[in-house]
């Protein structure tokens, strides 16, 4: 048994963060006798996106996708080391393992709670033995600073030799099962609302409409085709000079792209957000840190040669990263951020009819906003980003649907998700323009995000080591401002004229030098 | 052997035949060689250079024009990192933990102003005449490589994505350089005049020292880079044109500069003739480059294949045939900085901070910054 099984006996390179289970080495070491084990030979195969060998092999050897898996390492006996830790709260998982096995199932994710509640256990169990021993070997060690005859002070140090190997080898154990048992605690995901519907995408809930479709009168072009009587983009030269899904903007597109954008901060920053632009380039770690997985199948991330850094899919990564390993004031919450940058999505595994034109492209500009705040503001500041967004879908004139996602739909750090939907007749169907999360405390026990409460009574007399109150970790939401192609898309398919022109909205004519009408030109 | 002939005749020509056959097989093979070599080498060759061109080093570039004096302060003056602590302004030790060294965020104001600039500029310049684009920042190395620019090699400025052919653009002059790849053009387009804004990607490698502080020099920054395709009897005339452009945007936000004419051991491969404009910095003590703008003639559109076939020269030719359509030629191609935005946002803090360390927004800017005038301290 042990690594040659696992991996059916073939030499396989393993890339970086396939996790090889600690289950083998432990068969394989000597096991204290004080120390009962149970089996690990039924090694759940669990397929965590951050240890799933094979599939990451397999993506290696299909061309399609842009990016590969990473450089690979040599099988050695270990178990992968993780980067970093998450403060997982492991206790409360084994507290209320039910409600958690519950909700794994309705997310359909594929995380594997009962190991973790048995690597828990086991790293308990190690660890009150290495404190056991530990206090042994303290007192062996006191014992021997007295007067001793040659005889005792000998067996003294034998003995003393015998637990510092043991205790060596305990914790070594221990180290990997910490290091394994955080691996596999990563990939529980957050838990669910109590409000959101359970089920597949199916049976997300309206919770809020606006607006109707248009009824034009005459036959209806999708953004291509406006794009290309109007000369707004170019598709063909950046499949030549990139690939595809890459474009350029020309003429009034740019000016729309800068006047969204422009418009988007402004009101936005009217709400009392400070903001930012932000690195495009960031480590991988912060990456995984927000919840996302950089080298996992069909990776929606491009990574760097030669470097551990990622392209951004989103300006909530760097965002979060801000206060990555910080102790806040609970007096400089909420922080609350508005910062544009381009995204880069890989866009691996999405395919078919919804990907024409700027539906999906590799790279776009994108307005996020970003909160920090107490637990107990969060479910509020998820309701006050929701609404921002409506009033500016409002204000743009769209028609749109917000949903209350289903729980086999929400990414694994959302608590709870509202996305906007709005209608682009060009394509005939509503399409996501945003997407609206509430983190709880999931990213900020990844990031290290705490804040210390400020004292709760008037000033006490005795200020001592033990009177500042203990930190306890912020709650992170995001939600998009402005995904700018997206925005083009409803823009173009909904002010179209019969004329073939388009007109600009109120509220960006400001931004574009005051043009009301997007026209054709004379070729 | 398409004739009647003798049987041993027929085998001698056969036999012929096959010798020449495997001497064209092998002589073909080297042809393909050596073709390929003469490529890679000839590449190397840099493009010729103007007349007028210093010849020497960087110190024996030449100043073209000079517009402004330094401003004479009165109190101390503070360089633009301590006046974006003061303002928070920008954040780069957070930058440093998510992304490494000479990563930032700008705040506040300075997306105000990051906006303001690319604003402002792509209106003027678009004013001129000049088409507005955004592109792709991910180019195929080989559009990379035909530019001019050496992805792969020591010290290369380029980024490359794992797994993928793929690079970051240092320069929207890449991807706009990409556009009209391997096209004829009809003599009437010309000139194409394009003004893009892009991010620009660059790893800086063995670029050290005191001139990296800051936002002096970092891996990524936003940029509006114009690009003319032209005649080639017309490159001189929009060189020209371009760094008028650039030195008008310049003095409209009030920066005293210098425009220099790079001396040969300075321009890049692709420059027949570069033009370089440095401000002044007052907080770095020094001029600081700002922009460049170069005329490559058809160094780019030889490897780019930017072609265009001249217009018929004489009225209507009683008789149109085969031969009488003019053969294609190679356009050439500029390419001139309008605004680097770090660069741009040093100079205009440092140039316009007041004494109670607030920082004057320079008039044309104003109206893209929602009419604020001034950047003040916060209240902490």
């Amino acid at each position: 048994m042990g690594l040659q099984c696992y991996f059916g006996g073939t030499t396989i390179q393993t890339l970086k963060l396939a996790a090889i289970p600690a289950s083998s080495r432990f068969i394989l070491n000597p096991i204290p006798k004080t120390l009962v084990l149970n089996s690990f030979s039924r090694h759940n195969y669990v397929y965590c996106p951050l240890r799933n060998p094979f599939k990451l092999l397999l993506r290696a050897l299909s061309a399609t996708a842009v990016q590969t898996a990473p450089a690979t390492e040599s099988l050695d006996n270990k178990v992968v080391k993780p980067q970093w830790k998450a403060a997982i709260d492991f206790k409360w998982i084994r507290d209320n393992k039910d409600a958690v096995a519950l909700n794994i199932k309705n997310r359909n994710s594929n995380a594997n709670l009962e190991l973790v509640l048995e690597l828990y256990e086991k790293m308990l169990a190690v660890q009150k033995e290495v404190e056991r021993l530990r206090g042994e070997r303290n007192a062996v060690a006191n014992k021997m600073k007295g007067k001793l005859e040659i005889s005792e002070r000998q067996k003294l140090i034998e003995e003393g030799k015998n637990l510092k190997e043991g205790l060596a080898t305990l914790e070594e154990d221990l180290v990997k099962l910490t290091d394994e048992l955080q691996l596999e605690a990563q990939c529980i995901p957050n838990m669910t609302h109590p409000n959101v519907p359970i089920g597949g995408e199916d049976s997300s809930t309206v919770r809020k409409m606006a607006g109707t479709p248009r009824d034009f009168g005459f036959p209806v072009k999708d953004h291509l085709q406006l794009g290309k009587e109007l000369d707004l983009f170019d598709f063909d030269a950046a499949a030549e000079v990139s690939g595809s899904k890459f474009y350029y903007l020309k003429n009034e597109a740019v000016l729309l792209e800068m006047a969204l954008v422009n418009w988007t901060l402004s009101e936005v920053m009217k709400k009392g957000f400070t903001p930012l632009t932000t690195p495009e380039l960031v480590r991988s770690s912060v990456v995984e840190k927000c919840g996302f997985q950089p080298r996992g199948d069909n990776t929606q991330v491009y990574s760097i040669e030669g470097s551990d850094q990622c392209l951004i899919g989103t300006a909530e990564i760097p965002v979060g990263g801000i206060h990555m390993d910080a102790i806040l004031a609970e007096t400089q919450l909420p922080l609350k951020y508005v910062a544009f940058s381009h995204c880069f999505r890989t866009e691996a595994g999405a395919a078919g009819a919804a990907t024409r034109g700027l539906y999906r492209v590799h790279q776009f500009s994108k307005v996020e906003m970003f909160v920090l705040c107490r637990p107990e503001e969060s479910e509020s500041y998820h309701e006050e980003l929701i609404k921002i967004e409506e009033d500016l879908f409002s204000a743009l004139g769209l028609h749109y649907k917000t949903f209350d996602m289903a729980s086999g739909d929400l990414g694994a750090p959302a608590y709870r998700k509202f996305d906007v939907e709005a209608w682009m007749p060009g394509l005939g169907r509503y399409g996501e323009i945003s997407s609206a999360s509430n983190c709880l405390d999931y990213q900020s026990r990844r990031l290290g995000i705490r804040y210390r409460p400020s004292e709760p009574t008037p000033a006490p007399l005795k200020k001592g080591k033990g009177s500042v109150a203990p930190t306890k970790f912020v709650h992170t939401l995001n939600a998009t401002a402005c995904a700018v192609p997206r925005m083009i898309v409803c823009l173009l398919e909904n002010y179209q004229q019969e004329d073939g022109s388009v007109i600009i909205p109120g509220p960006l004519r400001a931004f574009m030098g005051g043009l009301e009408l997007i026209t054709p030109k004379s070729t | 052997m398409k004739g009647k002939l003798e049987i041993s005749e027929r085998q001698k020509l056969i036999e012929e035949g096959k010798n020449l056959k495997e001497g064209l097989a092998t002589l073909e093979e080297d042809l393909v060689k050596l073709t390929d070599e003469l490529q890679l080498e000839a590449q190397c060759i840099p493009n010729m250079t103007h007349p007028n061109v210093p010849i020497g080093g960087e110190d024996s570039s030449t100043v073209r024009k000079m517009a402004g004096t330094p401003r004479d302060f009165g109190f101390p003056v503070k360089d633009h990192l301590q006046l974006g602590k003061e303002l928070d302004l920008f954040d780069f030790d957070a930058a440093a933990e998510v992304s490494g060294s000479k990563f930032y965020y700008l705040k506040n104001e300075a997306v105000l102003l990051e906006m303001a600039l690319v604003n402002w500029t792509l209106s003027e310049v678009m004013k001129k005449g000049f088409t507005p684009l955004t592109t792709p920042e991910l180019v195929r190395s080989s559009v990379v490589e035909k530019c001019g620019f050496q992805p792969r090699g020591d010290n290369t400025q380029v980024y490359s994505i794992e797994g993928s052919d793929q690079c970051l653009i240092g320069t929207a002059e890449i991807p706009v350089g990409g556009i009209h790849m391997d096209a004829i053009l009809a003599e009437t387009q010309l000139p194409l005049k394009y003004v893009a804004f892009s991010h620009c990607f660059r790893t800086e490698a063995g670029a050290a020292g005191a001139a990296t502080r800051g936002l002096y020099r970092v891996h990524q920054f936003s940029k509006v880079e114009m690009f003319v395709l032209c005649r080639p009897e017309e490159s001189e005339s929009y060189h020209e044109e371009l760094i008028k452009i650039e030195e008008d945007l310049f003095s409209a936000l009030g920066l005293h500069y210098k425009t220099f004419d790079m001396a040969s051991g300075d321009l890049g491969a692709p420059a027949y003739r570069k033009f370089d404009v440095e401000a002044w910095m007052p907080g770095l003590g020094r001029y600081g480059e700002i922009s460049s703008a170069s005329n490559c003639l058809d160094y780019q559109s030889r490897r780019l294949g930017i072609r265009y076939r001249p217009s018929e020269p004489t009225p209507a030719p009683l008789k149109k045939g085969k031969g009488s359509v003019a053969p294609t030629k190679f356009v050439h191609t500029l390419n001139a900085t309008a605004c680097a935005v770090p660069r741009m946002i040093v100079c205009l803090l440092e140039n316009y901070q007041q004494e109670d360390g607030s920082v004057i927004i320079p008039g044309p800017l104003r109206a893209f910054m929602g009419g604020l005038e001034l950047i003040t301290p916060k209240s902490t």
